[in-house]
């Protein structure tokens, strides 16, 4: 016995993940691509220096025309977290809520799987959606090298390993609350408000005083708002949000273990 | 004891709407099951109940010796089943979904599969959402079949599939019943339970209204018998005699609706001219009508036993 279940849901969904891939690709490589115009325009570090406000909201702070500074402007500080939260929060809530209200998980619990196993197969289906969009993502990064972008590869890799984690984390938990309900829809509007506050936090803290030490309760703080491009993604990051992975799966098991399937 | 499914006192309730209420069933290794009830009576939720899908409110169910609950996963292993609304992966071909229930199964037996494939002509290489709903029906036939389980859950199984194929199948449950193996047939269709079960259950407002061998109950079904005479004879003559039910006339014409011995009938008709006789089998559509219709005023039979009193 393998991983059917996994298998079922990622052959369903290999069209859908690979539009993912090649787009996320294609955005990093332009973006990589482009550096070398803007890396010595002081007029564009003004923009960000002018209104701190505006820049906040897109997750930049700092400037935008060093390596890090570019990278995380245009893609570790907003895009792409959001299209890999976009992959996983959609899979959380499609995972189970959807699938009953398909009508399609009463065959899969049909079959001699216990709930548990179900469950966990599906937290690796995300957890190998995630992984192949970060890791297609992180090797795009590195082709930047050619274009003078350059970060340190190890520190490059552990922030990706942070937007990974942060991704999965939110996906656990509209899954969580989607075997809870039995709702798709609830799953994933409240992730994804839980989501956007989170963003916000962490983003608006550097510019908005009263908020700077609330930045520790966002996700995105530990995953992407600290520096991690240049000094890594640190050990109590990755604890905070395996943590909050870990706590999901483990509410989402009992929630599914104990939840009437509706027919 | 021999029997494959065990429900006692099985209960289901959604806080106020309505599921089943305290089902009392035994299903008998080798029997073909029909579980007969109009739409809306509790037949999906006995069913998904019993398969773990749901827990009951209180009550229990044993299947093939174990426990619904706890040992569903062993439950399932051996268990077929069709659900009622059929929903497959719309992407993928029936073989992606003959393969990956074969892996989950762990069941390497593919000499069944293959038959199946080509005794319904079943469509393995498009994908399900380009498939009619017959052809639909026929892949989740497939699923529930193909591991030769020991006891299959068939929910409205032949919903979809045309005549032709209803045959098919029909004799195919036949055939898996005839080789020890026990099926669970809800179905609105009496025509259909009876033509194929060898014990039925009816189900009304989720309440088990009667549980019975085809065979018990045909002999409580009403023969219609037809008489016709050389001169017009008074219905009343026959009216009160053993097991007439009903009695009308026609001209020199007499229709009759007997229960049990015809003995009385023909003797009686033996008194007269009697030019004619025919008489329709015992169809069980009369006495499940009744049930349908007044539901709890009807006896309530107990397995292998008579009609007794009270609800």
């Amino acid at each position: 016995m393998g991983a059917e279940v996994a298998h079922l849901d990622l052959r369903s969904r290999r069209k859908s993940l690979l539009a993912y891939g090649v787009g996320l690709g294609l955005y990093t490589l332009v973006i990589v691509a482009l550096y070398p115009a803007f890396k010595d325009s002081t007029s564009l570090d003004k923009i960000v220096t002018d209104s701190p406000g505006v820049a906040a909201l897109f997750g930049i702070s700092g400037s935008i025309t060093s390596p890090d500074g570019w990278t995380n402007a245009n893609l570790y500080a907003n895009f792409l977290p959001l299209i890999v939260l976009l992959l996983t929060i959609g899979y959380g809530a499609a995972a189970v809520a959807g699938e009953e209200e398909a009508g399609r998980l009463d065959l899969v619990v049909s079959l001699p799987l216990s709930r548990r196993r179900i469950l966990v197969e599906k937290t690796a289906v995300m957890i190998v959606q995630a992984g192949a969009v970060c890791v297609l993502t992180y090797g795009c990064m590195l082709a930047g090298r050619a274009f003078d972008l350059r970060l340190d590869a190890w520190d490059l890799a552990t922030a990706t390993f942070g937007v990974f984690l942060l991704a999965i984390s939110f996906g656990c938990v509209a899954l969580a609350i989607g075997a809870a309900l039995g709702e798709r829809g609830p799953a994933l509007g409240i992730t994804a408000t839980i989501a956007s506050a989170a963003y916000l936090l962490s983003s608006l803290g550097p510019v908005v005083s009263w908020l700077d030490s609330w930045r520790v309760l966002s996700p995105f703080y530990w995953a992407v708002g600290d520096n991690q491009l240049t000094s890594g993604l640190g050990w109590d990051g990755a604890l905070v949000l395996g943590g909050i992975t870990v706590a999901a799966v483990v509410v989402a098991m009992s929630a599914f273990e104990r939840h009437d399937l509706r027919g | 004891m021999n029997a494959v499914i065990e429900a006692r006192d099985l209960t289901k309730r959604y806080g106020s709407a309505r599921g089943v209420e305290d089902l009392d069933f035994d299903v008998e290794a080798g029997a073909i099951f029909g579980f007969l009830g109009p739409n809306g009576a509790g037949k999906s939720t006995t069913i998904r109940t019993m398969l773990d899908f749901q827990r009951p409110t209180h009550g229990t169910v044993r299947l093939l010796g174990l426990d619904s609950r706890r040992d569903s996963v062993a439950v399932h292993r051996r268990t077929g089943y069709l659900p009622g609304e059929l929903q497959l992966f719309p992407k993928l071909t029936g073989r992606d979904h003959v393969d990956a229930f074969t892996r989950a199964r762990g069941s390497p037996r593919r000499t069944t599969a293959q038959e199946l494939i080509e005794r319904f002509g079943i469509e393995l290489d498009r994908p399900v959402r380009e498939l009619s709903k017959g052809n639909r029906q026929k892949v989740g036939l497939l699923l529930a079949f193909m591991h030769d389980p020991e006891l299959l859950v068939l929910d409205e199984p032949t919903a979809g599939l045309d005549p032709l194929m209803q045959e098919e199948f029909q004799a195919l449950l036949g055939e898996v019943a005839d080789a020890g193996r026990t099926v669970f047939l809800s179905s609105h269709s009496l025509d259909e339970v009876q033509r194929v079960a060898t014990s039925v259950a009816l189900i009304r407002d989720g309440r088990l209204v009667v549980t019975d061998t085809i065979a018990n109950l045909q002999q409580q079904a009403p023969v219609r018998i037809s008489l016709g005479f050389a001169a017009p004879v008074d219905p009343d003559e026959f009216r009160h005699l053993p097991g007439v039910r009903d009695a009308r006339a026609d001209g020199t014409r007499l229709e009759l609706s007997v229960v049990g011995s015809v003995d009385a009938v023909v003797k009686h008709a033996a008194r007269h001219d009697t030019r004619q006789m025919t008489a329709r089998p015992a169809d069980l559509e009369d006495l499940f009508r009744r049930y349908y219709v007044t539901g709890t005023d009807a006896e309530t039979t107990t397995p292998g036993g008579r009609a007794e009193d009270g609800s």
